[in-house]
């Protein structure tokens, strides 16, 4: 029998092949995948060992100054440091540079760094810097440069260079690399204090190992844990990488819908091949073969097939992660990464059993319907196969079951989740498996369905012509292969639409409570050292204007104003006219009531403010001593939807309150066209020194909206090797179309269609099963991507629901294209053969 | 090439509505090479019936294939009227298939999504004509359809879909039908039947059939019989009788022991 099989399939190669890529495209991408968290787990267990140097142990948890004495008393211990790590603000030569600053250790095995020109420091605001800082300031050893202080303003000490510090092990190479300075300027100038740190480091004495270290330290440390280097970095990876975890399983979640669609691809293709062997099962069980071992000789198949495509995409998915890894390093990325890929038992296993397994498991119903054949079979004159059996009722039944109940549970999430009730993660969760269940019913139900709307867009493209006509009469021939066919780019489809409309709407959903909480692009602050937040309105106009990019900008004064009777509640009160408001406000409504006698409320504060009050303006110096208070004022406070913790009055209402009050910020408005980031920076640069403060709502939106599409374009780009697949399950179903219909092909030519006719008919097929499973992916993707955007963000607030039109527009002519490609092969070999030799066929 | 050329059938001179000179056809080659056509030269009457008879490996089937612009000649030209067809593109010969030939094949190969009718108006669509329905309602009653227009083939039995084939084949007014074993899925009274409309399509609807068939009770409906072996002609009986034809069939055995295999 394995003989049997064997030749069998040498003689489907071509058919086979197409369903061996699928696999071995889903085979390749899991291995790819795995790989990939294996090398993500270990640049991080890497990253944090280089951090505790040649450390013999490591106690995690904080310890007292006594713990600490007792610890360094023991002749066990050699020296123990605690893993500090802080920034520094450096100046030099009119540069600034934010540094990360180790502590000198105390011995040399607890650093992870070392001094590669000059020495390190030994005494007092002596610092060495890694080589990139040491660059961009224009400092060498023996040069001085500045450290400011972060608490008092304008207080700051030389230092002088001693050494350029190298960073072996790549330890702090994320962070742009790490200098030195002694462990008391540490504390000095970062303000944080050694003790703090959760973790100290431990060097042995001679002749101590690591384990005898660990259990001698262990009873004296309190509830600290006391663990070998290895074991920490093990411990603080495993913590440390669950959000590396959550990205490999999600990316799993992708490689499972690959494979689930490859599964499709290859029931389809097995399916036929049975069909096309009609002849030969039937002549095998005429000369004696039994059910058994036809079901066997399929099954073996599968099994051949779905090894050797897993193995192909083991090997491709493989060398794809080296080669990645390869650029990736050569990129000079400054993540310390393995040079190689490691191959574990996992990463060869699971791409091999699951591709065998999928293989096999969609060979199964073909296999069932290889031992209905009956031995008859083989007399009787081989036709087209016969439409495959009606599906059964239990089927529609389970199908309408799943769609209504999970459609049903998934609306009402939706609307818990709307109305902002209930447990937002219990939510995500049930409407992730209502939403996953009734897609399954989708799926289930498939046969029933789609040959309908296929055959109904058939008959409306049956109208424009005879290839037309004949095309759709086709497609709806097989209506389960075609059913297949469809789901298989629709399950792709859906989850790309859902993904970008998920997308969409949390784009918009989320820039909607940007412009409520943040209601200007851009604000300048002043903070003064004396506790006013007065600011120099000249200066800072003058450096607006020299930037690029910026619509408008207005100066605006606050006060703050105490509410008479509401027990010293204040609110900072900004000063705007209507007109000025509504000029640099994104979204002029929030400014609409404001008029002479209002009080504008930010929605922060509660409505006990609301309602007629009686309010003074109060000062305050820098140590918050209270100054003279203004004259009482009437007037209305009104709550509204603005954001932040800014009441706003108009200017003749602030005249009253507060006649002295001086111009603290400005808000700015950006050209539509304007980078905000880059404004953003612009205006950093060019405002003058002083206590300033810049904020860019604008450049927060745009950073969230880079995130989205980011996430989003990985997601999507991940996606679409199911739609790969899909479209390799199109083209094979094509050619086997164009195989099982070789005389009806050769009798339409002989009674007059022409080669371009027969072409264009296949590819009309193509498009037509490609274009109804791009339509019902985009619809369905569309609701599901609503449902899963009002279960994600129903609690941040109103969800505004989004047709990402461009993207339904792409994702249709995709389809429709790679239809048309993927008639293109089975048209042209159908058009190649000759009329004679297809109707000699018998 | 020109379709202007296609004349109707009634207009054109009583001459020959197909004829073959010199026509060769070889496959394969060197010491392999079979000659399944050995310099045919043939002329076939416009209006008449004609059927081509031999054994197995004659050829015939080749020769109708050629004649009916389906395969290439080796060399030798066909003249379809007044068209020589040896030397037309693969587009030409489409559109001479579609507007000057029919076929009827031993299968029948009707669209089986297609219904009866549908599949009998499928060269005039695939054409881009006109529904000639006069045309249409004629062959319907002579063909005895008229009850059977809305089914499917797999709806029909066998003598009823070779006669929706025959129909289909009639739709356009080819010049020529070539029909290849018509009968030869058939049992004997479903047969006669569809050989009986073919007749009467040549001697009631003026039309040219060319029929292959290696049954002598069917070559018989013929008005002449053309004999092939070994790819040569080998005899020309007019006003066939299954008698004469197979005397003429017996000739040829005693002549070339062993013809067939």
């Amino acid at each position: 029998m394995l003989r049997l099989t064997l030749s069998q399939m040498r003689r489907s190669l071509g058919r086979l092949s197409a369903a061996a890529i699928a696999i071995a495209i889903g085979a390749a991408f899991l291995a790819a995948t795995l790989i990939a968290g294996g090398v993500i787990t270990r640049a991080g267990y890497d990253a944090i060992a280089a951090a505790y140097g040649d450390a013999d142990v490591v106690v995690e948890g904080d310890l007292s100054t006594a713990e600490r004495s007792e610890l360094l008393r023991q002749p066990d211990v050699a020296a123990a440091d605690p893993l500090t790590a802080v920034m520094f603000q450096l100046r030099a030569h009119g540069q600034a540079h934010l540094q990360i600053m180790l502590p000198v250790p105390s011995d040399p095995r607890l650093g992870s760094l070392t001094v590669s020109e000059g020495a390190a420091p030994t005494s007092e605001h002596e610092i060495a810097l890694p080589p990139a800082t040491a660059s961009s300031l224009g400092v060498g050893v023996g040069d001085k440069v500045t450290v400011l202080s972060p608490e008092a303003a304008g207080s700051s000490q030389d230092f002088d260079v001693t050494g350029i510090t190298d960073d072996p092990r790549n330890a702090w190479s994320q962070e742009g690399g790490a200098g030195l300075v002694t462990s008391s300027d540490i504390s000095a100038w970062s303000g944080e204090r050694l003790d703090d740190s959760g973790t100290t480091l431990v060097a042995a004495s001679d002749g101590v190992t690591p384990t005898e270290l660990r259990e001698s330290l262990s009873p004296l440390v309190g509830d600290a844990r006391v663990l070998t280097k290895d074991e920490a970095a093990a411990a603080a990876v495993s913590e440390l990488s669950d959000g590396g975890n959550v990205l490999v399983t999600v990316v799993l979640g992708f490689a499972a819908v690959a494979m689930l669609v490859a599964a499709l691809v290859i029931a389809n293709t097995f399916q036929v091949l049975v069909a096309q062997r009609t002849r030969t099962l039937a002549l095998l069980r005429c000369v004696g073969a039994t059910k058994r071992q036809l079901r066997g000789s399929v099954l073996l198949e599968a099994t051949i097939l779905g090894a050797g495509a897993a193995l192909v995409g083991l090997v491709a998915g493989t060398a794809l992660a080296q080669g990645a890894l390869t650029v990736l390093n050569r990129a000079d990325l400054d993540v310390p990464l393995p040079s190689t890929v490691s191959i574990t038992p996992a990463v060869v296993l699971v791409p091999l059993l699951v591709g065998t397994l999928v293989t096999l498991l969609a060979s199964l119903v073909p296999a069932r319907e290889a031992t209905r054949v009956a031995p008859i079979a083989a007399l009787r004159p081989a036709d087209a196969p016969a439409v495959g059996a009606r599906a059964g009722r239990v089927r529609l039944g389970v199908s309408l079951l799943l769609v209504l109940g999970g459609g049903g549970v998934l609306l009402l999430a939706s609307a818990a989740a709307g109305r902002g009730t209930g447990d937002a993660t219990l939510l995500l969760g049930i409407g992730t498996l209502a939403g996953a269940l009734s897609f399954v019913g989708v799926l289930l139900g498939a046969v029933f369905w789609v040959p309908r709307i296929v055959a109904l867009l058939g008959r409306g493209l049956a109208s424009t012509g005879t290839s037309a006509r004949i095309a759709a009469a086709n497609t709806v021939r097989n209506p389960r292969r075609t059913a297949a066919t469809s789901t298989a780019l629709l399950i792709g489809v859906t989850l790309v639409v859902m993904m970008s409309t998920g997308a969409a709407s949390a784009r918009t959903t989320m820039n909607h409570e940007l412009d409520a909480h943040y209601p200007v692009d851009l604000v300048v602050e002043g903070h003064q050292a004396d506790g006013t937040e007065r600011l120099d309105e000249a200066g800072v106009q003058r450096a607006l204007d020299g930037v690029d990019g910026i619509r408008e900008s207005v100066l605006v004064r606050t006060a703050m104003v105490e509410f008479d009777g509401s027990e010293g509640d204040t609110v900072t009160v900004a000063a705007v006219d209507g007109d000025a408001a509504a000029s640099v406000v994104r979204d002029a409504s929030l400014v609409d009531s404001l008029d002479d006698g209002t009080l504008l409320l930010p929605a922060s504060y509660d409505d006990k403010l609301a309602g007629d009050a009686t309010v003074r303006s109060v000062t305050f110096d820098a140590d918050w001593n209270r100054g003279p208070d203004g004259p009482p004022v009437q007037l209305r406070a009104v709550t509204s939807d603005l954001g932040g913790y800014r009441a706003i009055v108009t200017t003749s209402m602030l005249d009253q309150i507060a006649p002295n009050a001086p111009v603290s910020t400005v808000w700015v408005s950006l050209d539509p066209g304007a980078d905000p980031a880059t404004v953003l920076q612009d205006v950093r640069a060019a405002l003058p020194d002083g206590a300033l403060e810049v904020s860019s709502a604008a450049a927060e939106r745009v950073s969230n909206e880079r995130f989205v599409d980011a996430m989003l374009g990985i997601v999507v780009g991940l996606l679409a090797v199911a739609v790969v697949i899909a479209l390799i399950g199109v083209a094979n179903t094509l050619s086997l179309s164009v195989l099982e219909r070789r005389r009806e092909s050769a009798t339409l030519r002989a009674i007059g269609l022409s080669r371009r006719q027969l072409r264009w008919m296949l590819a009309l097929e193509g498009m037509l099963i490609a274009g109804v499973g791009a339509l019902l992916g985009a619809g369905l993707g569309l609701l599901y991507g609503w449902a899963g955007a009002v279960v994600v963000f129903g609690n941040v607030g109103d969800v505004l629901l989004n047709v990402p039109w461009r993207d339904l527009v792409l994702v249709f002519l995709v389809a429709l294209v790679a239809g048309l490609l993927a008639s293109v092969l089975p048209g042209r070999a159908a058009a190649r053969t000759s009329p004679v030799a297809a109707l000699s066929v018998d | 090439m020109d379709t202007t050329v296609y004349r109707p059938t009634e207009q054109t001179p009583a001459s020959s509505a197909s004829c073959a000179r010199s026509l060769t056809k070889v496959y394969g080659r060197g010491a392999a090479a079979v000659h399944a056509l050995d310099g045919v030269d043939i002329d076939f009457a416009a209006g008449a019936f004609t059927a081509i008879m031999g054994p197995s490996g004659s050829g015939k089937s080749t020769l109708m294939h050629v004649l009916a612009g389906l395969d290439q000649a080796t060399s030798g030209t066909v003249r379809l009227g007044d068209t020589e067809i040896t030397s037309l593109g693969d587009d030409a010969l489409t559109r001479l298939r579609r507007d000057r030939v029919g076929f009827v094949f031993q299968s029948f190969n009707l669209l089986p999504m297609f219904t009866a009718e549908q599949n009998i108006l499928l060269p005039l669509e695939l054409a881009g004509s006109p529904v000639d329905r006069p045309w249409f309602d004629t062959l319907v009653e002579t063909l005895g359809l008229g009850q059977r227009l809305t089914h499917r083939p797999s709806e029909l039995s066998g003598g009823q879909q070779q006669r929706v084939a025959i129909a289909r084949a009639l739709i356009a007014k080819p010049e020529v039908v070539f029909a290849d074993e018509p009968t030869g899925n058939l049992d004997s009274r479903s047969g006669a039947e569809v050989l009986s409309f073919l007749r009467r399509s040549v001697r009631e609807l003026g039309r040219t059939i060319i029929m292959v068939t290696h049954d002598p009770t069917a070559a018989a409906y013929a008005d002449r019989v053309v004999l092939l072996a070994d790819g040569r002609i080998a005899g020309d009986i007019e006003n066939p009788t299954p008698e004469s034809v197979l005397m003429g069939l017996e000739a040829l055995r005693t002549l070339e022991q062993p013809a067939v295999r």
